[in-house]
């Protein structure tokens, strides 16, 4: 059976992974909001600010808040009270890719769950509870966290398309190839570390996770600044961000391209892991390629769809379909596939080293 | 002087670009600048580190906690901070500068936290952050500069855990304390607190152990 072929796939999902990355400064921010919303300081604290970052923020959150139903009524005393009902709801979003809830939904990265388990040979149902929906998800659908929540999958691409302008200028990034078992390596020696030292150590370097929490800290420290009388764009909050962001892109852009998400993640290993029986695969119409490889270098994990095996590391990403001329390739239900560890397409074909 | 092809003059460029962007990253990582955020571990001194309401004893919330940023988008007094990557092994754990901004008590931390690191209480009188000491030679309702009550005022649990006596001299009655801080946050005496949050949790230290 043969699922429809979704138009602009692509397009949706760079959508979704910019709204998730935009969330990361809103969800704070609106936390940072209706804090002063309660302690009846929202608007002595837009008129204050004018004209700074922090202010502007504040204000354009204000606006939007007034603007839904409900938000501002004709008695102005009633203003607080109707902001105030509506923050009870945007309480209910908290959190960021790593670790969030959603109203009565709660989510909760396996990576994360691993290791507090590991770390602390605990249990708890809460985490349970939490990993209900991330796990069932990524065992019917794969490693799509990784290709449409993962906010840094979306700064890699970026890196990846930085490459071509690096080409252009007549500088030949390097294409090192390294074993992808190495993130399963990653995985298992990180789980160990943590249960030695029983503290979470992955969390540290994942970078999803790592722009989550530094995102989230560069936005209260803003507000915090701005508190103190200090405006302006402050950079040093993102500093261990900038630290492993600016090695992984500087390691993706010379030495190997999509290094992080192809050899090294660990988190996307789990991932892999639990999608390995997954049922929705990419597959290939063999009498309709005509085999121009097109797709090949296309896909971001460096995966060969013209050999009809998308292992465990394939992410459903999508890539390679929307690349595909012939309409030859297109999602599919299966699970009777080979579960090893995924092949690099051959010298040939791997596009990038031919273009 | 030697000439430039274009390739070698566009690769100068890019390296030098980049060799200073990575540079720059890194001497803010090592600066680390994060004013009014974040105190390294310990600058409390001997007053220990304040968790969240809830918090298991240091080893157990250490293993359990993920540094997520769920307790602080769910507090809605905005008083949980993380300590920043200058404090090692506590980086990205939660804590509460009780002199700037202290806990309300509304126990919504606990309900956010995806781990069992901070524990869903039920009732504040649960809560065990630390236990508040008045320091008798500043407060000035003990020293007998004046007639202050502030602390009494701002508890939440006023007339139990901390009582009042002659000129509003206020006593902490640490079976009662539930370490929130309010106390010390508005306390008058603005340099160094008359009344602060003691909590005995140092890092792995006995007498975090002791505490449970």
């Amino acid at each position: 059976m043969r699922l429809p072929q979704v138009r602009r796939l692509q397009v949706v999902r760079h959508c979704v992974q910019l709204t998730v990355l935009l969330s990361l400064f809103l969800i704070p921010t609106i936390a940072r909001y209706q804090n002063y919303v309660s302690a009846r300081e929202a608007d002595r604290v837009i008129e204050k600010w004018q004209g700074t970052l922090a202010g502007g923020v504040i204000a354009s959150v204000d606006s939007v808040f007034r603007a839904l139903p409900g938000g501002e009524t004709e008695r102005a005393g009633s203003m607080q009270r109707n902001r105030q009902r509506i923050g009870r709801y945007t309480h209910q979003v908290r959190g960021s890719v790593w670790s969030a809830d959603i109203g009565p939904v709660s989510l909760t990265d396996p990576l994360a769950a691993a290791e507090s388990v590991v770390g602390s040979r605990h249990f708890p149902w809460v985490l349970a509870v939490g990993l209900v929906i991330p796990v069932l998800v990524t065992m019917l659908l794969g490693r799509v966290f990784c290709s449409w929540v993962c906010p840094a999958g979306l700064l890699f691409e970026i890196t990846d398309a930085l490459r071509g302008v690096l080409r252009f200028l007549e500088i030949n990034p390097r294409n090192l190839r390294m074993a992808r078992g190495t993130k399963y390596g990653m995985l298992a020696a990180g789980l160990l570390l943590t249960f030695v030292v029983a503290a979470p150590v992955l969390g540290y370097i994942y970078p999803p996770a790592v722009l989550s929490r530094e995102i989230h800290d560069f936005v209260f420290a803003t507000f915090d600044r701005a508190e103190h009388g200090r405006f302006g764009f402050w950079v040093g909050g993102m500093s261990w961000m900038a630290v492993v962001m600016l090695t992984i892109v500087a390691i993706e852009l010379f030495v190997s391209r999509r290094w992080w998400c192809r050899y090294v993640c660990p988190g996307g290993g789990l991932y892999s892991l639990l999608g390995a029986a997954r049922p929705v695969r990419v597959k290939l119409r063999h009498e309709s390629c005509t085999d121009c490889a097109l797709c090949v270098a296309a896909c971001p994990i460096g995966l060969n769809p013209m050999k009809n095996q998308m292992g465990i590391e394939c992410d459903n990403c999508g890539a390679c379909i929307s690349s595909c001329n012939d309409a030859a390739l297109g999602y599919g239900l299966g699970v009777h596939q080979s579960a090893s560890i995924d092949s690099d397409g051959t010298d040939e074909t791997l596009a990038e080293d031919a273009a | 002087m030697k000439e430039l092809t274009r390739r070698e003059f566009l690769r100068s460029l890019v390296g030098g670009t980049t060799r200073a962007g990575f540079g720059t990253g890194l001497v803010y990582g090592a600066l680390e600048l994060r004013e009014g955020r974040t105190a390294p571990a310990g600058a409390r001194g001997d007053l220990g580190i304040v968790r969240p309401p809830g918090a298991q004893i240091e080893v157990d919330f250490l293993s359990s906690c993920i540094r997520c940023t769920e307790c602080a988008d769910a507090c809605p007094a905005q008083c949980i901070r993380y300590f920043g990557p200058e404090a090692g092994a506590l980086h990205a754990t939660p804590y509460l500068q009780t002199d700037q901004r202290a806990c309300t008590s509304c126990l919504d931390c606990g309900h956010a936290c995806p781990t069992e690191a901070l524990a869903v209480l039920e009732r504040k009188e649960d809560i065990a952050m630390g236990t508040a000491v008045v320091d008798e030679r500043l407060c000035v309702s003990h020293n007998g500069s004046g007639v202050c009550g502030a602390c009494h005022t701002a508890c939440p649990l006023r007339n139990r855990a901390i009582v009042q006596d002659y000129r509003n001299a206020p006593t902490v009655n640490p079976e009662h304390c539930t370490g929130c801080g309010l106390c010390e946050e508005f306390c008058i005496v603005k340099d160094r607190r008359a009344i602060r949050v003691v909590s005995g949790r140092l890092l792995l230290g006995p007498s975090d152990e002791a505490r449970s």
